[in-house]
C-alpha cells in the first residue's frame, strides 16, 4: 500500500511544478479522504533543520552500512549475507527516507516557490492600483487644469469698464452692495448691463433702418416731381423766346452757343469755355462766338458701321479713278498735303474791343491731324485809317501779333510730332501756309490748353483747362496793349512821315522850348538793308536785329549836318525800346567807332530810354527818342570846340545854357536836359 | 535760308535792356590788386568789376573764368579813376573818392570804407575827378579833375591839406616826378602844370599848344595824358605826343601819331601809348622811332 502511494505520490512530487499537479493532487486528495495524510501538511509540521540533520544523519548511516556491507563483502562468509541483507534492509530504509527527505524538500520548494509567488502577485496587484491611481490622479489633474484655464466666453465680450459700469447701469441690475463684493456676482451683473444695452441699441438700429426706408421713399417722390419739371420749364422757355428778344436778352441764343460748343474740337473747346469765363468774370470787353458748319462737324464723328461702308465705298471710288485717271505723284502729294493740313469745320471767334473803338478779330482754327490751333487776326478801327507808307505792316494780319511773347514768331509748328508727319508728305515747313491757315503762336496753343513740352514729348497731348486759364488774363491783356501801341504808331507814322515829331504836351518838359534840328525823312527799310548799313554792326553782333523786328531810317538836319539815324522797333514796343544807330555827316562821317561823342548820344537814346516813355502806356516813347536826338544834334553842333586855325564864324552860335562844355577824360558834351531850368549837363 | 543769328534765346524786356547798356559802357579806369590776382575796373555807369587774372589767364580758363568775380554799384557817376594801396582800392569819379578793402571787396555787399569829399567852391555842379595820384613818401593821395585845383588828401587822417590852383580848365591827368617830390598836372587848358609839394607852388608851367611843332589846332588844345621819367616828360592829346626835357621845357621828340592820345606810359626805355579811337597800343624808343605796334 505504501509502495502504491508512493508510487503513485512518486509523479506527484516529480511534477512538482504547479497546478495540475496539485489538480490530481486534489483528486487524489479527494479519493483518498480517509487514509490519506497530507505530506503538505507534515511539511508545516517538521522542522527544516531537523530535517537536515536527519538527512546528514541518514547519509552517514548510509556510508556506514555501505561500508560494512563493503567490508563484509570483502571478507566474506555465509552469516555475511544474511547481515548483508540486514544491512540493505538497513540501508533501504535509509534511502527510503532520503527519498521522503527529498521529497519534503521539493514540498518545502515548492512551497516557497508558491509562497514567494503569492507574494508577488499581491504586489503586482497593489503595483497596478498604484499605477491605476496615478493615471487616475494625472487624468484629474489634467481636468483640473483645463478647467481652470477655460475661458468661458463671457471673457471675450468687450464689457464697459467698471467705473462706468457703475456709473451707468440702474442699480436693479449694477446691485452694487452684492456685486462689489462678489466678483462673481459682479460679472454676472456686468454681462446683464451689457445685454441690456445691446438690446437697447438693437432697437435703436431697426428704428433707424425704417426712418431710412421713409426717407428714401421720400427722395423718390421728390425726383419724380423734379423730373416731370423739366418738360414744364422748356415749355416755359419757348413761351418767353418773344420776351427775351424784346427785352435784348438772349439767353437762348447762348443756350444755343453752348450747343453748338459741345460740336468743337477739346482744344477749341477748352479755348470757348475759358475765354467766355474771362468775359464773364473780368473783361466786358471781350466777346465770343462760334463759327462754322456743324453739320459738317457732326459729320466727322459718324458710328463706326457707317465709316467703314463709307471707306470701302470711297476705297471702291479711288480704286475706280486711279484706274481712269492716274494723277501725278505731284497730285496725290498735293491732295496728302491738304488732307494733312485740314481744319476743324468750327472756329472760334474772339472780339476784343479796345477804349478807343478800334476792335480786334481774332479767328481760332483747330487742325486736326496737327493737334494744334492756329489764329488769323484782323484789327478794325472806328474810323477808316488811312495808312502812311511806312506804317504799312504795323497793322498787317500777318505781323501784328507777332512775338507777343519774346520769341514767338508763330511761323513754325510747336508740336515736335508734326516733323514725321511733314517729312511723309514732303512738307518743309509751316511757314509757307501760314498765310493761308493763320499762325500756330505758342500763346494760341496756351489759350486751348496744349502743351508741347520739349525734354519729354508726349504721345498724345490733351487739352488742359488750367493751362488754358493761367494764360488767358496776361494773354488778353498783351493783346489789348499791342493793337493799341500799334494803333497809336500807326497815328504817329502818319505824322512822321510829314516831318513832324508829334509830343504830346505831358511830354513836353523834356525838352526845351527851342529845338532847330528838324526830321526831314522816315521810312522803313529792309531787314537785310539794316544788316549791310556799315554804322549798325554792334547792334547785329549782340544780337538785336533779328528777322521779326521792324526797322526804320530817320533822316534828322539841321543847316549842313546831316544826321542818319537807323531804327530797331521791336514788335513788343513799347516795353521794349526801339534801339537807334547814329551817323552824323558833318565835318567828315562820325559814327560811334570814330565818336564818342556820337556814342554817348546814342546812350542817351537807347540805355536812358525810362526818361523817355511818358504817361502809361508809353506810347510816346518813340516820339520822344526822336524829339531827343534832335536836340542832342543840336547841342552836339553848338558846342563843337572852335577851331582857331580855320577862319570864318561858328556855323552853329552856341544858344544853349550850359554849366561845361567838356567834362571827363572822355570829354563829353553835355547832353542831359535839366527841366525846369533849362540847362544841359553831363551824366 | 535764314542768315545764322547770334544767338536764338528770345530776348525779353531785361535782356535787351542788359545788352544795350553794355554796348554803350565805356570802362575808364582799372587797378591791380595788391597781390597780383585781381583786376578792379570801373565803368561809365558808376560800377566796379572785379575780375580774378589768376583764373582767367590759367590754362583752364572757360568762359566763365573771363566774366567778373563781382560786380556792385559803387558810385552815382562814372568812375573816372581808381589806384591801389597795398590795402585798399580808392576809386574816385563824380566828385568823391571812396575806399574799399581788397580783402573785403569779393564779399557780396561790400561798403565803402570811407569817402571824402575835397571841398569844393562851386555848389551848382558837382566837379569830376579824373585823376588820382598816390604820393608813397607822404602818405597822402592828390586829387584833380574838374574844379581844376589839386588837392591833396593824407591818407592816415583823411584831411585835406592843400589845394593847389592855377589851371584854368578842368584838369586830365596828374603824373609824380619821384627825385624831386613834383608833382605834372596837365588839363583842358592846354598847360601842363608843374608844383612842389613842399612848397605847395607852381615851379613850371609849359603851354604845350603854344609850340607850333607839336599844336594841332583842329584836335584842340587839352593835355589828355602825362607820363614822367624825372627828366624826361611824355605828354599828349589835342597836341601831338612829345617827348619833353622838363628842365630846359623843349620838346625834343615829336612822335608821328595822328589820334589824340589818351594812355602814355614810361616803361625802361621805352614810351607806351594808346589812343582813344584806334585799336593799336604804339611802343616807341625814346628817339622817336616807332619799334613795333600791339593791336587789339
Amino acid at each position: 500500500m505504501s509502495s502504491e502511494s508512493s508510487k503513485k505520490r512518486k509523479p506527484k512530487v516529480i511534477r512538482s511544478d504547479g497546478a495540475p499537479a496539485e489538480g490530481k493532487r486534489n483528486r487524489s486528495d479527494t479519493e483518498q479522504e480517509g487514509k490519506y495524510y497530507s505530506e503538505e501538511a507534515e511539511v508545516d509540521l517538521r522542522d527544516p533543520g531537523r530535517d537536515y540533520e536527519l538527512y546528514k544523519y541518514t547519509c552517514q548511516e548510509l556510508q556506514r552500512l555501505m561500508a560494512e556491507i563493503q567490508d563484509l563483502k570483502s571478507r566474506g562468509g555465509k552469516d555475511v549475507a544474511v547481515e548483508i541483507e540486514d544491512r540493505r534492509i538497513q540501508s533501504c530504509v535509509h534511502f527510503m527516507t532520503l527519498k521522503k527527505l527529498n521529497r519534503l524538500a521539493h514540498i518545502r520548494l515548492k512551497k516557497g516557490r508558491d509562497q514567494t509567488h503569492e507574494a508577488k502577485q499581491k504586489v503586482d496587484a497593489y503595483h497596478l492600483q498604484l499605477q491605476n491611481l496615478l493615471y487616475e490622479v494625472m487624468h484629474l489633474q489634467k481636468e483640473i487644469t483645463k478647467c481652470l484655464e477655460f475661458k468661458s466666453k463671457h471673457e471675450e465680450i468687450d464689457l464697459v469698464s467698471l467705473e462706468e459700469f457703475y456709473k451707468e447701469a440702474p442699480p436693479d441690475i449694477s446691485k452694487a452692495e452684492v456685486t462689489m463684493g462678489d466678483p462673481h456676482q459682479q460679472t454676472l451683473a456686468r454681462l446683464d448691463w451689457e445685454l441690456e444695452q445691446r438690446k437697447r441699441l438693437a432697437e435703436k438700429y431697426r428704428e433707424c433702418l425704417s426712418n431710412k426706408e421713409k426717407i428714401l421713399k421720400e427722395i423718390e417722390v421728390k425726383k419724380e416731381y423734379l423730373s416731370s419739371l423739366q418738360p414744364r420749364l422748356n415749355s416755359i422757355m419757348q413761351a418767353s423766346l418773344p420776351v427775351q428778344e424784346y427785352l435784348f436778352m438772349p439767353f437762348d441764343q447762348a443756350h444755343k452757343q453752348y450747343e453748338t460748343a459741345r460740336h468743337l474740337p477739346p482744344p477749341l473747346y477748352v479755348l470757348f469755355v475759358q475765354a467766355t469765363a474771362y468775359g464773364q468774370a473780368c473783361d466786358k470787353t471781350l466777346s465770343v462766338a462760334i463759327e462754322g458748319s456743324v453739320d459738317e462737324a457732326k459729320a466727322l464723328f459718324k458710328p463706326p458701321e457707317d465709316s467703314q461702308d463709307d471707306e470701302s465705298d470711297s476705297d471702291a471710288e479711288e480704286e475706280q479713278t486711279t484706274k481712269r485717271r492716274r494723277p501725278t505723284l505731284g497730285v496725290q502729294l498735293d491732295d496728302k498735303r491738304k488732307e494733312m493740313l485740314k481744319r476743324h469745320p468750327l472756329s472760334v471767334m474772339l472780339d476784343l474791343k479796345c477804349k478807343d473803338d478800334s476792335v480786334l478779330h481774332l479767328t481760332f482754327y483747330y487742325l486736326m491731324n496737327l493737334n494744334i490751333m492756329t489764329v488769323k487776326a484782323k484789327v478794325t478801327t472806328a474810323t477808316e485809317l488811312i495808312t502812311p507808307i511806312s506804317a504799312g505792316d504795323l497793322l498787317s494780319p500777318d505781323s501784328v501779333l507777332s512775338c507777343l511773347y519774346p520769341g514767338d514768331h508763330g511761323k513754325k509748328t510747336p508740336n515736335p510730332a508734326n516733323q514725321y508727319q511733314f517729312d511723309k508728305v514732303g512738307i518743309l515747313t509751316l511757314r509757307d501756309y501760314v498765310l493761308d491757315l493763320g499762325h500756330p503762336y505758342l500763346w494760341v496753343q496756351k489759350l486751348g490748353g496744349l502743351h508741347f513740352p520739349k525734354e519729354q514729348p508726349q504721345h498724345t497731348v490733351i487739352a488742359d483747362h488750367s493751362l488754358s486759364a493761367s494764360h488767358m488774363e496776361t494773354t488778353m491783356k498783351l493783346l489789348k496793349t499791342r493793337v493799341q501801341s500799334r494803333l497809336a504808331l500807326h497815328k504817329q507814322f502818319a505824322s512822321l512821315e510829314h516831318g513832324i515829331v508829334p509830343v504830346t504836351s505831358d511830354c513836353q518838359y523834356l525838352f526845351p522850348a527851342k529845338v532847330v534840328s528838324r526830321l526831314v525823312k522816315w521810312v522803313t527799310i529792309a531787314h537785310e538793308d539794316y544788316m549791310e548799313l556799315h554804322f549798325t554792326k554792334d547792334i547785329v553782333e549782340a544780337g538785336l536785329a533779328e528777322d521779326t523786328n521792324l526797322y526804320y531810317m530817320a533822316l534828322v538836319e539841321r543847316g549842313t549836318a546831316k544826321l542818319q539815324a537807323a531804327v530797331v522797333l521791336n514788335p513788343g514796343y513799347s516795353s521794349i525800346p526801339p534801339v537807334f544807330q547814329l551817323c552824323l555827316n558833318w565835318k567828315g562821317e562820325k559814327t560811334n567807332s570814330n565818336d564818342d561823342n556820337i556814342r554817348a548820344m546814342e546812350s542817351e537814346v537807347n540805355v536812358c530810354y525810362k526818361e523817355l516813355c511818358g504817361p502809361r502806356p508809353s506810347h510816346q516813347l518813340l516820339t520822344n527818342q526822336l524829339q531827343r536826338l534832335c536836340v542832342l544834334l543840336d547841342v552836339y553842333l553848338e558846342t563843337d570846340s572852335h577851331d582857331d586855325s580855320v577862319e570864318g564864324p561858328k556855323e552853329f552860335p552856341q544858344e544853349k545854357m550850359c554849366l561845361r562844355l567838356f567834362r571827363g577824360p572822355s570829354r563829353m558834351k553835355p547832353f542831359k536836359y535839366n527841366h525846369p531850368q533849362g540847362f544841359f549837363s553831363h551824366r | 535760308m535764314e542768315r545764322a543769328v547770334p544767338h536764338a534765346i528770345p530776348l525779353g524786356q531785361m535782356e535787351v535792356f542788359q545788352a544795350l547798356q553794355r554796348l554803350h559802357m565805356t570802362i575808364f579806369s582799372q587797378s591791380v590788386s595788391p597781390c597780383g590776382k585781381f583786376l578792379a575796373a570801373g565803368n561809365n555807369y558808376g560800377q566796379i568789376a572785379i575780375f580774378s587774372l589768376s583764373a582767367a589767364l590759367s590754362s583752364e580758363a572757360k568762359e566763365e573764368s573771363k566774366k567778373p568775380v563781382v560786380t556792385f554799384q559803387a558810385h552815382d557817376g562814372p568812375v573816372y579813376s581808381m589806384v591801389s594801396t597795398d590795402r585798399h582800392l580808392l576809386s574816385a569819379g563824380d566828385g568823391e573818392v571812396k575806399a574799399w578793402l581788397w580783402a573785403e571787396i569779393l564779399k557780396k555787399g561790400c561798403k565803402e570804407l570811407w569817402r571824402r569829399q575835397p571841398p569844393y567852391r562851386t555848389s551848382l555842379e558837382v566837379p569830376e575827378i579824373n585823376a588820382l595820384l598816390l604820393v608813397p613818401k607822404e602818405n597822402s593821395l592828390i586829387l584833380a579833375g574838374g574844379d581844376c585845383q589839386l588837392h591833396t588828401m593824407d591818407l592816415e587822417t583823411g584831411a585835406f591839406t592843400r589845394a593847389l590852383r592855377g589851371h584854368t580848365d578842368y584838369i586830365h591827368c596828374l603824373a609824380l616826378r619821384e627825385r624831386s617830390p613834383e608833382v605834372l598836372s596837365g588839363g583842358e587848358d592846354g598847360a601842363v602844370r608843374l608844383w612842389d609839394l613842399r612848397t605847395a607852388k607852381e615851379v613850371q608851367t609849359i603851354e604845350v599848344y603854344k609850340h607850333e611843332e607839336c599844336s594841332r589846332p583842329h584836335n584842340g588844345r587839352w593835355i589828355g595824358c602825362l607820363a614822367t621819367d624825372s627828366d624826361w616828360m611824355v605828354c599828349g592829346g589835342g597836341p601831338a605826343l612829345t617827348l619833353w626835357h622838363l628842365r630846359s621845357s623843349t620838346p625834343t621828340t615829336i612822335f608821328p601819331m595822328r589820334a589824340p592820345q589818351k594812355h602814355v606810359t614810361f616803361y625802361q626805355d621805352l614810351v607806351l601809348t594808346a589812343a582813344g579811337n584806334s585799336c593799336r597800343v604804339d611802343v616807341f624808343t625814346n628817339l622817336g622811332y616807332r619799334a613795333f605796334s600791339l593791336s587789339f
